[in-house]
């Protein structure tokens, strides 16, 4: 109890009457005691009061209660009075007189298992060196019961025991016990006065309250009492939209069944059942009526729904053809519908919408908050709204879209606001508030391959800032913030096989314009150098050198989520010795010209949910055989192949779209064909197709082939019908096409994680000339598989794939297999 | 085996581990320090030694560059001991700690704005100390941050060729910071960049365009007599002016070459209100 009113010691010295709120006086301060201290220091508290003698203080005022206040907020006391001790004509003496309490060292929680224990004392973590009143035994019993509750044990006991603490005086230690009995589920819910609705379709509005039933395979059957509640918010909705405008709850109570279980009793009132009747607008001066009714798609007579009504006035709708967005995107950011119900006869409602369009927004600046990490200009310059423009929430919308797509920043908390709306010159700023993540990517990985164990080390920068590398204060821990990506990698198994590749990639090259440029450089090594001597005739030695640039741009027709890229690429492999080859020793380079055009408008990169992938690729060789005199009909496989010439097209596309719920279905179809200039210079062996498995870059892959996953596979076991070779020799087929299916559900999506399953079927297979090509003659799987992406290790999936066609001479090719991979289908991949 | 230190932060003696935890800290072992204090902190309330335990526990999250957490104690002490010696010290530690964690230019100034308030409450509530010197600098200093940052996120809009954008950008920029030192030169890149606004618009847009370039210009020229840029910004007016003759030709041929006036139709169609909100600019 807080006290500030002058007790007995007052009454004694002085007349009642003389201190009085209506006649304050003031006094000096001529002395002041503390009493009823037992560990604390008296000086110290005096201090805390603010209370110095010889000061001038009034009588009453808020002086004196404030030292009520400061004493108090030390939360050390269990009780606080200030007592006037004397009282002269011009001097006051107070005395302090405080209860101290016992403090609490630590809260012991006996009866849960560690786990529980630890994630209790985080929650009571701010008790510590609290004083120990009722209050303080309240909140604790109060913060456990509540957290047990809500993960349905609704009988939770708590009992505390209080008990000096031996080694710190004046501080005592609460024992906890806790019993959280069982789980209640919720054995049985009935309805009463339902006349429309039967039980079952009623059950199945209380979304997350559900009846403890064999069918109910997925989803929580416990009690819990929060989801109830918004259940039941949710529960008088869903009744409404369905045109009884009246309905309502009228009681409900839980009860208890057994010790495990509860019944729920819900008493409802239906009402009649309602439609529209005349739907008129008011205030419109931008759109005729006429034109807002084709928009607001009610007619008279539909079943009235005061849910439906408000979503096409004020969305959101899927493909925003609702009324708000209408004036949203076309600067009416104050724009407001307000549906007023006129006239109710019999069952039918009109309604009034009455319109506040205001003026048209201009949007002045454009902020960015929250960046810690990623420099403004990165965000600025790829955003839709800029100064100037007329306000649009659809612009919003699409730059809060690619703010995501930068990967940069949690795609769940990067939050657009329009601020500083200013109605007289009809100007807004938008300000963009985004929280960074961690972007940085590590790969470590051991696997198996070729009966030999390769280690991979990669390390993915996606927010690199190169200009300072030399910038020792920009360093955390590496130079960070201009969204240009650098990934290094190696792989080795030590002597007989080496690969190291380096990217670097900077989205807007020359800060003017969105043209995005790549260099790449790689160096691979293999040999079997650790079995036998560079003199020995079984050795053999092969190494692939290869660098490229890349530049791109986004394009403005047809639209600008087209892109165009073009890359120059060159490969040398310098071969000594190497078996099962065209040719055994010797050189040859790989210098290529590759143009992509592509269209991408995933609305998300690890777990997209709609929007569409595709891209069409076209890499092309000089003609050498025009022009370097090679008799090629007699020239040997060294010298036919020391300038490859090809050409190479490539068409993939993928789409996701929801199906139900938060399922998506990823569909994918891919077809690919590599061609040769001169008859006489036949098929180049490098850069053909191998498909099956994993789909991932294996250290296998010598003449730059190009791998296409197929699950239920053996890596590369897919060869063309009536071919002999095996997964282990296969060199690759100049054609081959793959179509997919695959239905995807998460099971977590946060910042820290992500995680989906999905169920897929797919097909492809390859060809060796357009004269056998079949295109739905497939090889065909179907399996199951999940997805997990960290955001340190990236995307790691697991799939069981069961191939159903038997390729010939490879009998342990397709069945039952499993494929695991790491960090794929992140950067537009379609494997 | 537990260590010496592991013994003693586990033991209850209170007033040892007070000891040796100032005695760590004048070691400049604040790892040490500050795991000691962190346990003293809460159990030295309301007693004597509690002022001086919490001035060292503040000062060694400062050492350890914790300087968010350093500020709020800094704050913390200011707020419990009022009368103390050290309470003007703390004040100023307290906004030195957010000057210390304010960033670089081109991320968000939240920091920064709540350093020049604390040191602007500081000045506020010490006029006399001699640290107010200092404290007025360092608000100098983040000022100068800001003003920068503004500059430069309105460059952006120059450098990708959003010209109407650089404009408006400039113009709150200026009003913003009117005593800025990149006054002079943001002042004649509105001028550039209404040029190349007007420049890239259509037709029909560009007189009155030009005519607000030349304004831009004119106005430059009389605030800035001197300045280094005035023959450029002169240029740019002349060049304004020739736009305007060109646009003007362009328009008087268009009135009777019926495949321009179709083109010019359409382009009028494009800017009214009904047709779908655009730029009016032709390309980007």
């Amino acid at each position: 109890q807080v006290s500030n009113q002058p007790r007995a010691a007052l009454s004694k010295q002085i007349p009642p009457d003389s201190l009085s709120y209506l006649n304050p006086r003031e006094y000096i301060i001529g002395g002041i005691t503390v009493s009823g201290t037992k560990f604390l220091d008296k000086d110290v508290l005096i201090q805390i009061s603010k209370l110095n003698k010889g000061d001038k203080i009034t009588i009453p005022g808020e002086a004196s209660s404030n030292v009520i206040k400061a004493l108090w907020d030390q939360g050390l006391f269990d009780d606080v009075q200030l007592n006037i001790t004397r009282l002269t004509l011009d001097s006051v003496y107070f005395d302090i007189q405080i209860t101290e309490r016992p403090r609490l060292s630590r809260i012991h929680l006996t009866g849960i298992r560690k786990g529980e224990i630890e994630d209790i004392q985080k929650m009571l973590n701010d008790k510590g060196g609290k004083i120990v009143n009722e209050n303080l035994l309240n909140t604790t019993t109060n913060i456990i019961k509540k957290h047990f509750n809500e993960k349905g044990f609704l009988n939770t006991t708590v009992i505390i025991k209080q008990r000096k603490d031996p080694a710190d005086a004046n501080s005592v230690i609460l024992d906890v016990a806790i019993d959280k009995k069982q789980k209640v589920k919720i054995n049985k819910i009935t309805f009463e006065g339902n006349v429309a609705f039967t039980p079952k379709k009623l059950k199945g509005y209380l979304g997350k309250t559900r009846e403890r039933k064999w069918y109910h395979l997925f989803g929580s059957k416990k009690f819990m009492r929060d989801k109830y509640d918004e259940d039941k918010q949710d529960f008088t909705d869903k009744l409404q939209a369905k045109g009884y405008r009246d309905a309502e709850i009228v009681s409900d109570s839980v009860y208890r069944h057994d010790d495990k279980t509860v019944d729920i009793k819900i008493k409802i009132y239906e009402g009649p059942k309602y439609y529209f009747g005349k739907v008129t607008f008011s205030g419109n001066a931008k759109y005729p009526t006429a034109f807002l009714n084709t928009l607001l798609r009610i007619k008279k007579g539909d079943i009235f729904s005061e849910e439906n009504l408000n979503k096409r006035l004020s969305g959101p709708t899927a493909n925003s053809d609702d009324i708000s967005s209408l004036y949203l995107n076309d600067g009416y950011l104050t724009y407001q519908a307000d549906p007023v119900q006129t006239r109710i006869y019999n069952d039918t409602i009109d309604v009034d919408v009455r319109m506040y369009e205001g003026p048209q927004y201009t949007i002045n600046r454009v902020l960015i908050k929250g960046n810690d990490v990623t420099n403004d200009k990165v965000i600025l310059r790829g955003l839709h709204t800029k100064p100037g423009q007329r306000f649009s929430k659809e612009a919003i919308v699409r730059s809060t879209r690619d703010i995501t797509q930068l990967g940069n920043f949690d795609e769940q908390k990067t939050d657009p606001k329009p601020t500083n709306i200013n109605p007289q010159d009809g100007t807004v700023d938008i300000v963009y508030n985004v929280v960074e993540k961690p972007s940085d990517q590590i790969e470590l990985s051991g696997g198996f391959g070729g009966g030999q164990l390769v280690g991979t080390l990669g390390l993915t920068f996606n927010n690199f800032s190169l200009r300072n590398l030399f910038n020792g204060k920009a360093y955390r821990p590496l130079p960070k913030g201009d969204g240009q990506k650098l990934s290094l990698r190696g792989q080795s198994n030590g002597q007989d096989y080496q690969n190291y590749s380096f990217t670097f990639s900077e989205p807007w090259l020359g800060g003017k314009k969105p043209i995005y440029f790549a260099l790449t450089a790689y160096t691979q090594l293999s040999s079997n150098v650790s079995s036998y001597a560079s003199t020995d005739p079984n050795y053999y030695h092969l190494k692939i050198n290869g660098a490229g640039v890349t530049l791109g741009r986004q394009l403005k027709w047809p639209d600008d989520a087209f892109q165009l890229n073009y890359s120059f690429n060159v490969d040398h492999y310098s071969l000594q010795n190497y078996p099962g080859y065209l040719f055994k020793n010797g050189t040859s380079w790989n210098i290529k010209l590759t143009q992509e055009f592509s269209r991408n408008s995933l609305d998300a990169p690890i777990y997209p949910t709609s929007g569409s992938n595709l891209k069409f690729t076209v890499q092309v060789t000089p003609p050498y055989s025009l022009f370097n005199n090679t008799n090629y009909k007699i020239a040997t496989a060294q010298e036919r192949y020391q300038f490859v010439e090809y050409h190479k097209w490539k068409f993939e596309s993928q789409w996701f779209q929801k199906i139900y719920g938060k399922l998506v279905l990823k569909s994918q179809a891919q077809f690919g064909f590599m061609g040769y200039y001169n008859k006489d210079v036949g098929q180049a062996p490098f850069e053909r197709f191998k498909l099956g498995g994993d789909g991932m870059q294996s250290y296998q892959y010598l003449q730059g082939s190009e791998i296409i996953g197929l699950r239920g596979y053996k890596n590369f076991s897919i060869v063309p019908v009536g071919s002999t070779y095996t997964d282990q020799n296969n060199p690759g087929s100049p054609i081959f096409n793959k179509y997919m299916l695959e239905l995807r559900h998460p099971v977590i999506a946060s910042q820290s994680a992500t995680i989906f399953v999905l169920a897929f079927a797919e097909g492809g297979n390859v060809w060796n000339s357009f004269s056998d090509f079949a295109p739905f003659n497939v090889r065909r799987s179907a399996g199951v598989g999940a997805r997990i992406f960290l955001p340190i290790f990236g995307l790691l999936g697991l799939d069981y794939g069961y191939g159903f066609d038997t390729i010939p001479g490879q009998p342990d090719a397709n069945k039952g297999q499993f494929h695991f991979s790491i960090s794929q289908s992140l950067t537009g991949g379609f494997n | 085996c537990k260590s010496k230190f592991e013994r003693l932060k586990a033991s209850n003696d209170n007033a040892k581990k007070y000891q040796e935890g100032i005695k760590y800290y004048h070691k400049k072992d604040f790892g040490k320090a500050l795991e000691l204090f962190d346990d003293l902190v809460q159990r030295y309330r309301g007693q004597s030694d509690a002022e001086e335990l919490y001035y060292y526990y503040a000062y060694t999250n400062y050492y350890l560059k914790d300087f968010t957490s350093a500020r709020y104690h800094f704050k913390v002490f200011a707020d419990s001991y009022p009368n103390s010696s050290r309470t003007e010290e703390c004040r100023y530690m307290s906004a030195y700690c957010y000057y210390l964690d304010s960033p670089n230019f081109s991320l968000d100034q939240e920091n920064t704005q709540k350093a020049i308030d604390a040191m602007q409450l500081f000045i506020n509530l010490y006029p006399k100390s001699e640290r107010v010197a200092e404290a007025s600098k360092l608000i100098q200093n983040l000022r100068d941050k800001l003003e920068t940052k503004s500059y430069n996120n309105s460059k952006l809009y120059l450098t990708i060729g959003d010209y109407q954008s650089a404009v408006i950008a400039f113009g709150n920029s200026l009003r913003d910071y009117p005593d800025t030192k990149y006054a002079e030169e943001m002042e004649y890149l509105t001028v550039k960049a209404q040029y190349l606004y007007a420049k890239n618009s259509f037709e029909v847009k560009q007189e009155d365009r030009y005519n607000t370039a030349i304004t831009y210009s004119q106005q430059f020229t009389e605030k800035f007599p001197t300045s280094k840029y005035l023959k450029d910004a002169e240029q740019l007016k002349k060049q304004s002016e020739q736009g305007i003759i060109a646009t003007r030709r362009y328009l008087a041929e268009a009135a009777t070459n019926e495949r321009l006036y179709k083109k010019i139709q359409a382009e009028k169609y494009k800017l009214s209100p009904q047709a779908q909100q655009d730029t009016t600019t032709k390309k980007k």
